[in-house]
């Protein structure tokens, strides 16, 4: 019975259901649930809808006229029925594209820096573990500010919203995508120092201290080609950072006390050193510009489309209101 | 009360007595009531104003995520300008280093294999370079060079190729020597480096700690393995002077290394590793040791010998004297003698100026690409937004 009710339902755009008893309201989103993979979302208003609410995977509780039994029982809160709009198209659609992206970039993050000290273990049985200070601040203010599309676009589109449904950022082919891409940066970051410092008197300070500095230039400009939306507490958290970075060297490399005691002054004296952090910093991004370029030009995706259209539109047009 | 206020009304003005003669107590009562309710409405009202800006300011454009913000968008513009500008940036870079490091000069010469064969048996080889004392002649014809080894002694001769300009860096180079060994590294009191008071803190030397009960000076393996090969350069049959000064970091110099600290008990007994230090000598001047405790990152490296402060001409012969004192035998490492001139890109190192090459070529080939991919297959990016919007509207 419940495998025609099933098939019937799926085959419909809408079902209604009314006389519906708590208990079967509760049955109807488990019969969704335990045969498909879709994502379920309950909502609603009185103490009726609580199992409703929390069997369904997302439950979205409207505290109003029925008291607050519902909101108590729920994910989310709302005053009204009509923002449940707004909630998906906007919010979930920013959440969604948010934590995907921060997700593959903090695999890419810890890797390349693993990686590269894995290199240099092929060198050495050592490891330089100088002065490393884990600035994850970026990533943060990356996850809360980035939109990539404004909220008006995406009530108006809607279609833009099946972006997550598709899985279009986070899934098995940019994972591994970007791991290829931390392997070829870990490797450039790795060796363009080793190549301009073969045969020469480099110490193994000196050189701890020149990958630190590269991996965190390189670390952060990566995600600065990613953000789509720069505000000032962007642009701070991060040109902040390497800045941040940079300080913290040069004080660690102040005090005698530490094996790095003047290496920062040393190394900044010679335009090798500069020149090897840029040549780093290039080198390692250029093929993923490279593809993402071509990406967004052969093959661009309906949220680039939206985009592109949103922010063209608008500085062609200043003054059109939306 | 009441009395005294219509009283007092009564006799401030007669028009105003009219009026209130006119009006029953209960009036006045009302009247009041009146005011305080129009009080409390403006009350309200005011407090109505100050949620409302308390409201405004929590819908602040910070948490409405409304901040002014600029938005890139990759527009072949953009593209271009970008693989142009680090095409045009990386190309002179590129070929600035290449010309620096094609002006340094450099003499390398490897002498460890000098006079032995290579077949040699390796135990004989090891007591030959173990034995402080041994004392073999060999002669051995290599182009055009001569060598001669007298006891541990190693002549080389060899020609300068360019003229080079002081100063003139020499280094020893060795090869296969991994200084940057976790245990190797690790081996070293920094404590006991920098003053006296720090003699006892030798934890993590061993084994080269102690000699007998008493304390090592300077403790570890790096201390140790000092290098000790010598170089006594000569000219025209004239010896030519080697600074030795101000080869070791400013920074060891004064702070890393203590000016009261004198070697102690060093390469006494046991095993000896290296080269033996002056005992009279503070570290702070000893400076051989402080480049040497510099330890290399990689295994192949270069530390600074001296200095010669003369210009050599191009095609002048140059008569080495080698003291082949250091094992390097036992591991298979290698040795060499360099002399090199510097520039602002440091010793001779083609690396950076190829890669800058490459990638600023690669860039410019990129760019031209991409130019000719925007011309022949043109996305437009206005058209594409249109066309979507036409989709919308025939829902």
């Amino acid at each position: 019975m419940s495998n025609t009710l099933f098939d019937l339902a799926t085959s419909c755009r809408v079902v209604l259901c009314c006389r519906v008893a708590p208990l079967q309201k509760a049955g109807i989103v488990d019969l969704i649930k335990s045969r498909t993979d879709d994502m379920t979302l309950a909502i609603g208003d009185g103490a009726n809808d609580v199992s409703m609410i929390q069997m369904a995977d997302v439950g979205v509780g409207i505290c109003g006229q029925e008291g607050r039994q519902a909101v108590m029982a729920s994910d989310f809160a709302m005053g009204q029925f009509r923002f449940l709009k707004r909630l998906l198209l906007v919010h979930g659609h920013w959440n969604y594209q948010r934590v995907g992206y921060l997700v593959l970039y903090n695999f890419y993050r810890n890797a390349v820096f693993v990686l590269m000290l894995f290199w240099y273990i092929l060198f050495t049985a050592f490891s330089t573990t100088s002065a490393l200070t884990d600035w994850s601040i970026p990533t943060i203010v990356v996850g809360i500010l980035d939109k990539d599309l404004s909220d008006k676009t995406l009530l108006k589109y809607s279609k833009l919203y099946g972006a997550g449904h598709r899985h279009e950022s986070y899934n098995m082919y940019l994972f591994w995508i970007m791991m290829i891409d931390t392997l070829w940066q870990s490797l450039v970051l790795f060796y363009i120092p080793v190549f301009t410092y073969s045969e020469s008197t480099m110490d193994i300070w000196s050189m701890g201290s020149l990958w630190t500095i590269a991996v965190v230039v390189l670390v952060n400009v990566h995600l600065a080609m990613d953000i789509q939306r720069w505000v000032s507490f962007t642009h701070i958290a991060i040109w902040g950072s390497i800045i941040i970075t940079y300080a913290c060297v040069v004080v660690l490399d102040s005090i005698p006390y530490f094996p790095n005691y003047g290496t920062i002054y040393h190394l900044a004296k010679f335009p090798t050193y500069w020149l090897s952090i840029l040549l780093i910093t290039v080198l390692a991004l250029l093929p993923r510009f490279i593809f993402k370029v071509i990406r967004q030009t052969f093959w661009p995706s309906d949220i680039q489309i939206a985009r592109e259209a949103e922010i063209l539109r608008k500085r062609r047009s200043p003054t059109r209101s939306w | 009360m009441n009395q005294e206020m219509t009283a007092g009304a009564s006799k401030s003005s007669a028009t105003a007595a009219k009026k209130h003669s006119k009006k029953p107590k209960y009036r006045l009562a009302s009247e009041i009531q009146q005011e305080l309710l129009e009080g409390s409405l403006k009350l309200k009202a005011a407090f109505g104003e100050l949620s409302k800006a308390g409201r405004r300011l929590e819908d602040s454009r910070f948490t409405q995520q409304e901040l002014p913000a600029w938005k890139p968008i990759l527009t072949p513009a953009w593209v271009i300008a970008a693989f142009v500008l680090i095409g045009i940036t990386f190309i002179p870079i590129g070929l600035a280093s290449l010309f620096a490091s094609e002006r340094v000069v450099e003499i390398v010469d490897r002498y460890d294999d000098g006079c032995f064969f290579l077949n040699t048996n390796q135990s004989l080889l090891l007591d030959y370079i173990r034995n402080p004392k041994s004392n073999k002649t060999c002669t051995r014809r290599l182009t055009s060079l001569l060598f001669s080894v007298l006891s541990n002694l190693t002549t080389l001769i060899f020609q300068v190729p360019k003229k080079m300009r002081s100063p003139i860096y020499i280094y020893y180079q060795l090869g296969n020597f991994y200084q940057n060994h976790r245990r190797y590294v690790k081996s070293r009191s920094d404590k006991q480096l920098r003053s006296r008071k720090g003699e006892d803190e030798i934890k993590d030397c061993q084994p080269i700690a102690k000699s007998g009960e008493k304390p090592i000076v300077p403790c570890g393996l790096i201390a140790w393995s000092l290098f000790n090969d010598t170089y006594a350069f000569s000219l025209k049959n004239k010896a030519l002077t080697v600074d030795k000064k101000d080869i070791a970091w400013k920074s060891d110099k004064e702070h890393k290394f203590g000016s009261d600290v004198y070697p102690k008990n060093f390469q006494s007994d046991g095993l000896i590793g290296g080269g033996k230090l002056n005992h009279s000598i503070p570290l702070s001047e000893q400076e051989d040791l402080m480049v040497w405790m510099r330890t290399a990152a990689l295994p192949t490296f270069r530390k600074l010998y001296g200095k010669i402060t003369v210009d050599l001409e191009a095609n002048e012969t140059i008569t080495v004297v080698i003291q082949n004192n250091y094992n390097t035998y036992e591991f298979g490492g290698e040795k060499k003698l360099v002399l090199s001139t510097t520039s602002w890109i440091g010793g001779k190192n083609n690396f950076l100026g190829i890669a800058y090459l490459c990638v600023g070529g690669i860039c410019l080939f990129l760019a031209i690409n991409f130019i000719l991919m925007y011309i022949f297959r043109p996305r437009g990016f206005y058209a594409d937004a249109e066309e979507e919007e036409k989709d919308e509207e025939d829902y």
